[in-house]
């Protein structure tokens, strides 16, 4: 644990001295990230529980419009965006910024700095977060996509978002490991990007609203960037934290690896415009967009190849690791969902998915399928490591692992097919519009077959965390040996 | 103009200075030129190379 003097001093110019301190062992940095990242974890936890009930009811409510009707802050109007707040803001983000925290430390080799001001951090976020969603409940939503959260509710997610980049300065100014690894680059970058989008969203759409079509502009550069700017770079910082550490092998080339990171900087800020292609925007500004999509190719493939050959050889280890099976399925859903953006960037396909249930499918596929299943393998190889227990169930894992997979696939798939489908019925003139609704039907009550799948896999994760964080303060301690290298070991008893 | 719009153009143009000055300090720094070392970053005398972690399933030992 480092003095407030040290904490001040790293935030001063000037390179500390090498020797100030030696690295610290990994099981002391892992003790020293419980509390704070317990904290972001747990209740980012709570808030995919609360997600996934809200996205229930809203995924119902499509093709039955009467279930829960009859309770205003249960509309749909209301339970939408609550379900895409509490996903993003609660559950993403902050699971995103535990991951990044344990990870920032592990690869700065010390023992996490200033724990407090990381957890008055998480406190208001939470904060934040219920006032927002509360307040999305009461009808106080702005109506703007992925900032529907009342004005009076940011600024304390402000400030707690500032606190994560303090201690993200400091823990960087104090590392002992002088060399960045490529997981550090993209943290570091996705702690500098969401504040500049974040803050330019609301300054330009919400203080001092830009007018006309500007509007929709900054809203979708500011929704695509928060998945493409913010949750892709904390992803792949886990996934090419965890794929080498779980088959115990380095990054098949780190000079991918770089490639893919400079390239994600350059070209993903151009894209956003593309989900505005036929829209009454200066057309220069759609063909950028779309240039720059298709430019994405370049950190995509270069991950995929890296990541695949990485991992060629090891295939089998995915049955033994939970981390390694979502991690992996994480990167190839990232692969799936790039590629996919790329393809529905341009006009001829744009023209037929845009408006329709394909593009929902495409945004699950990022955000849950990538992102969602990285965390997921993220918090089973951390959480063990900074409460010293194993999971208490290796039943619970798997269920969890099947539900959220064939739920993704049950997901995905359908209403990829389904929003295609709509599509060329909605540019059809002759298609009565009521004739494309019935025939979105089918596609929808499948989609909520899926979420009970996906909340399935949520509960028992849960559940196992829960079990878990009760033996922690149980009397006995369970070997940790077993965890940290998968080799058995006689049970050591006491505390 | 006001505080806003120089705010944002501000940060339009702070953005990729950052990126800019991040470039020139990696490059400094050896961050391009050190990359056999940077691979195994993740790897140390605790957890090194070759040893696999995290394999908790299908076990097939007595103890599970």
């Amino acid at each position: 644990m480092s003095s407030p003097s040290k904490t001040f001093s790293a935030l001063m110019p000037g390179d500390l001295p090498e020797d100030s301190s030696k690295r610290a062992l990994l099981a002391e940095i892992d003790a020293s990230c419980r509390v704070p990242v317990l904290f972001f974890v747990v209740s980012g936890l709570l808030w995919l529980l609360a997600g996934t009930a809200l996205a229930l009811v809203t995924s119902i409510k499509l093709h039955s419009p009467g279930f829960l009707a009859s309770w205003e802050f249960l509309t749909f109007g209301r339970v939408r965006p609550a379900h895409l707040n509490t996903v993003i803001y609660g559950f993403a983000s902050q699971t995103g910024i535990g991951v990044t925290l344990w990870l920032m430390c592990r690869l700065c080799r010390v023992p996490f700095v200033a724990p407090g001001l990381a957890t008055v951090a998480a406190l208001f976020w939470n904060i934040g977060l219920t006032v927002g969603v509360v307040g999305i409940l009461m009808g106080d939503s702005t109506s703007i996509e992925w900032l529907e959260m009342p004005r009076y509710a940011t600024p304390i997610l402000f400030v707690s978002y500032a606190l994560v980049a303090v201690w993200a300065v400091i823990t960087f100014r104090l590392r002992q490991e002088r060399q960045l690894y490529v997981s550090q680059w993209y943290l570091l970058a996705a702690l500098l990007w969401f504040p500049w989008l974040y803050a330019t969203a609301q300054i330009m759409l919400l203080i001092d609203p830009a007018r006309g079509v500007v509007q929709a502009a900054v809203n979708w550069w500011f929704a695509h960037n928060v998945l493409g700017l913010w949750f892709t770079p904390i992803g792949l910082a886990a996934i090419y934290y965890f794929i080498p550490k779980v088959i115990g092998r380095p990054i098949h080339s780190y000079y991918l690896s770089v490639l893919g990171f400079w390239s994600l900087a350059l070209f993903y800020n151009w894209n956003g415009l593309h989900h505005l292609t036929g829209g009454p925007m200066p057309a220069w500004m759609i063909t950028v967009s779309i240039v720059a999509s298709v430019m994405m190719l370049i950190p995509v493939t270069t991950v995929a190849i890296n990541h695949h050959l990485t991992m060629w050889g090891h295939f089998e280890k995915l049955r033994h690791s939970p981390t390694l099976r979502f991690v992996v399925l994480g990167a190839v859903c990232y692969t799936a969902t790039s590629l996919q953006g790329v393809a529905n960037s341009f006009r001829g396909i744009s023209e037929v998915v845009h408006f329709t249930h394909h593009t929902i499918a495409h945004a699950h596929l990022g955000l849950y399928g990538f992102f969602t299943m990285v965390m997921f393998g993220s918090l089973y190889y951390i959480v063990p490591r900074i409460t010293q227990r194993e999971w208490p169930s290796l039943g619970l894992i798997s269920i969890h692992f099947w539900g959220c997979f064939l739920g993704l696939v049950l997901y995905v798939a359908p209403l990829s097919l389904g929003g295609i489908l709509q599509g060329l019925a909605m540019n059809d003139a002759s298609v009565p519009f009521m004739k494309v609704v019935e025939g979105t039907l089918p596609w929808l009550q499948i989609r909520t077959l899926a979420g009970l799948l996906l909340a399935l896999g949520h509960v028992a994760f849960v559940a196992n965390l829960v079990w878990l964080l009760a033996r922690v303060f149980g009397p006995y301690r369970k070997p940790v040996v077993a965890i940290l290298t998968g080799i058995e070991t006689p049970a050591i008893a006491g505390k | 103009m006001n505080v806003l719009a120089i705010l944002m153009i501000g940060g339009v143009l702070a953005v990729p200075a950052v990126g800019l000055w991040a470039l020139h300090w990696a490059s400094c720094n050896g961050e391009f030129r050190l990359i056999d070392r940077a691979a195994l970053l993740p790897f140390d005398e605790e957890e090194p190379v070759g040893q696999p972690t995290d394999l908790i399933l299908n076990r097939h030992s007595p103890t599970t």
